[in-house]
């Protein structure tokens, strides 16, 4: 079965892009935070290290699975086609791993010099901060790379594993299990509720160390708050549904109509939306409060260089994850191609699917927004209370504009870009796809 | 009588240099039950979706109740289509996440027209009364044919394509199918054209044209499943024959 990943591989490279771009990045990512450990072992490199990789471990970790267990169901098709042809289940997860395995190497591999290149970009801000000496020399070694190898093949055969087992293990379809991803919400957003606490009340007075706990607090409500996509995803239709349909026509129908039978399946599209909205607001309000507390104080010079290497470190995080969010909406809107197609066979013009998408679009966004500005919380107003003495940031709204706007604009290009590629070609020849 | 469907010189050569219609003129008369009927790769299902407008043939003409379809852009063949033409398919293309009801209504919603009077009626009709708010995954592949041919008559088509509809259905469901396509041409005056390679089936319908390498290869009246199977046999020796 090996064999076949193989063949697989090379046969079909297109199909297996959104994984490799996820692992890629997520390993150079990585790769360069943990360059910092074998660079040396001051307070400063391990620090950032531990933080700033901590953080990509999780958000890798989430953006490979995704990725992944959407490429492999994408392909339910293959997968019945050779278990009709006498696969057994555990030959076909034997293939299925086989293929993440080899996808996760080669994006390693080639994360490497990316990986290098950004590690020194690091090194070099925190050397320009005058938190390491300038006569430190750069290093990428044995556990840049075994982290980099180890974290992207560990998480991607796990992930394999896990889809694996549910995609090929019953012939039939998988059945959901609400219970374990509502209680997996629970824990997170408990893990975030006390990191936040611990921020308000132990971090309290400890100056800039509270971005540890509460950087952690907006990660973990995102995760939460994205394992709870399908439950936010209905509420929102359930309130905006009624106006999508007024002013919407057939096509806000199509859109209302489609989010309660199909919410777990858009449920994948505003989990990246939110994860990203979260994350970003977060880290970035959380700097902005940091930096105003900071203001005044004996080194403004060093504030400023601190303010840059964590600009630098939030705007890694937040490409990640936006790319992350193209590549999730264009696998899970690539996946409809035979849904469109049957809507062109009953009568629907490209403009009236456009419509459709253009509408999920906007109730996925608004959720995904919502829902990512609630996680953004947990981190902002615990560190504005440990740092400035304030619940609420006395900061500007542009920058939040700004974040929401990305989100909008990368979710819409990404769906309708996609659903545009997805509609070319005859009805009849999309249905058999 | 009026035709509901006629054909000119179609002609379709696929890109990979395959030609499925190699020069066919048919017409299909108003409130008739027409079987098409010939061997894997003669063109009976390019035919159909030629004639419903769903595939562009590379040469030939196409009327549908007297008007041509002329339009070569896909939303203008979809807007021509979904008010001309009804369709049923061998795996019955409905929508998974809208119910019985939204399935039927769906190509007027989509054509921006008001539900219609009869719509409980025709599905009353057709059986499923009573199952308007379940899904098809729901239904048996019977069921689901049944919701097909009444999402194909809800606009109210001058003409109602069917490919291979019995294609997936056991014996018994395919019967029953057969007789509501029977039912829809004799009892509510609409016209059917069916592919099919089964001879059964052909029996159904008020008269079979045949067709083997893209070009027409005679027609039958009255059909009988036997009459059918013997011609069709006869068919496949000509053809083969011919390629010797």
């Amino acid at each position: 079965m090996i064999a076949i990943a193989l063949r697989n591989l090379k046969h079909r490279p297109g199909g297996f892009v959104a994984t490799f771009v996820s692992a890629f990045l997520g390993a150079a990512l990585l790769m360069a935070f943990a360059s910092l450990m074998d660079t040396g072992d001051t307070e400063s490199l391990t620090t950032t290290a531990v933080v700033g990789g901590g953080w990509c471990l999780v958000i890798v970790a989430f953006a490979v699975t995704s990725t992944l267990s959407l490429s492999v169901r994408q392909r339910a098709d293959q997968v019945a086609l050779l278990r009709s042809a006498g696969a057994t289940g555990p030959q076909l997860r034997r293939m299925i791993v086989g293929e993440a395995a080899a996808i996760a190497l080669i994006a390693s591999a080639a994360a490497v010099p990316v990986g290098y290149a950004l590690g020194r970009v690091l090194l070099s801000l925190l050397q320009d901060t005058g938190q390491v000496a300038e006569s430190v020399g750069y290093r990428f070694g044995p556990i840049a790379l075994g982290t980099g190898f180890g974290v992207t093949l560990l998480g991607a055969v796990a992930a394999a594993y896990a889809t694996a087992r549910r995609t090929a293990g019953k012939a039939g379809g998988r059945p959901e299990r609400p219970r374990l991803r509502r209680v997996g919400a629970v824990i997170f957003l408990l893990a975030g509720a006390n990191c936040s606490v611990l921020t308000a009340t132990l971090m309290d007075g400890k100056g800039v160390d509270a971005m540890q706990t509460a950087g952690q607090a907006g990660i973990w409500a995102s995760i939460g708050l994205a394992l709870l996509a399908p439950e936010l995803l209905r509420l929102v239709t359930a309130v905006i549904g009624p106006v999508v349909r007024a002013f919407g026509g057939v096509a806000g129908e199509l859109a209302v109509t489609g989010v309660h039978s199909r919410a777990r399946q858009l449920a994948a599209a505003v989990m990246p939306v939110l994860i990203f909205t979260g994350v970003a607001t977060g880290t970035v309000y959380m700097q902005g409060i940091e930096d105003r507390a900071a203001e005044g104080q004996i080194q403004p010079e060093y504030a400023q260089d601190v303010q840059t290497l964590n600009y630098v470190v939030v705007g890694m995080i937040a490409v990640f994850v936006a790319v992350m969010l193209v590549n999730t909406l264009v696998a899970a809107t690539t996946r409809r191609r035979r849904e469109f197609a049957q809507h062109r066979l009953a009568g629907a013009t490209r403009g009236q699917l456009l419509g459709m998408v253009s509408l999920e679009v906007v109730l996925v966004t608004v959720a995904g927004v919502l829902g990512g500005s609630s996680a953004s919380l947990f981190t902002i107003v615990p560190f504005g209370s440990a740092r400035a003495g304030e619940l609420w940031p006395s900061a500007s709204p542009w920058q939040y504009g700004v974040i929401v706007a990305l989100a909008v604009v990368l979710t819409a290009a990404a769906t309708i870009q996609t659903t545009r590629r997805a509609l070319r070609g005859p009805a009849t020849a999309g249905v058999r796809a | 009588m009026n035709d509901a469907v006629r054909v000119e010189s179609l002609y379709k050569t696929y890109e990979n240099g395959v030609t499925a219609l190699d020069g066919v003129s048919a017409r299909f008369a108003s409130g008739t039950f027409t079987a098409v009927m010939g061997p894997s790769g003669s063109g009976k299902s390019t035919l159909l979706q030629c004639a419903a407008g769903l595939d562009l043939p590379t040469a030939g003409r196409v009327f549908i109740g007297g008007a041509e379809l002329t339009a070569t852009k896909d939303t203008a063949r979809t807007k021509f289509r979904r008010s001309r033409v009804g369709f049923v398919f061998q795996d019955y293309n409905l929508l998974p996440s809208l119910t019985v009801e939204q399935n039927v209504l769906l190509p007027l919603r989509l054509a921006g027209k008001r539900r219609p009077a009869n719509a409980r009626q025709i599905l009353d009709r057709l059986g499923l009364g009573d199952r308007t708010h379940e899904l098809p995954e729901r239904l048996s592949g019977g069921q689901r044919q049944r919701v097909a041919v009444a999402r194909a008559l809800v606009t109210e088509p001058a003409v109602v394509f069917a490919d291979e509809p019995t294609g997936a259905l056991d014996l018994r469901s395919a019967r029953e199918v057969l007789g509501l396509l029977r039912a829809v041409v004799h009892e509510y005056g609409r016209t059917v054209v069916m592919v099919t390679h089964d001879p059964v089936a052909a029996a159904h319908a008020d008269a079979v044209l045949f067709l083997a390498d893209g070009r027409l290869a005679g027609s039958m009246a009255h059909p009988s499943a036997d009459a059918v199977a013997e011609r069709l046999a006869h068919l496949g020796d000509l053809t083969t024959r011919a390629a010797a």
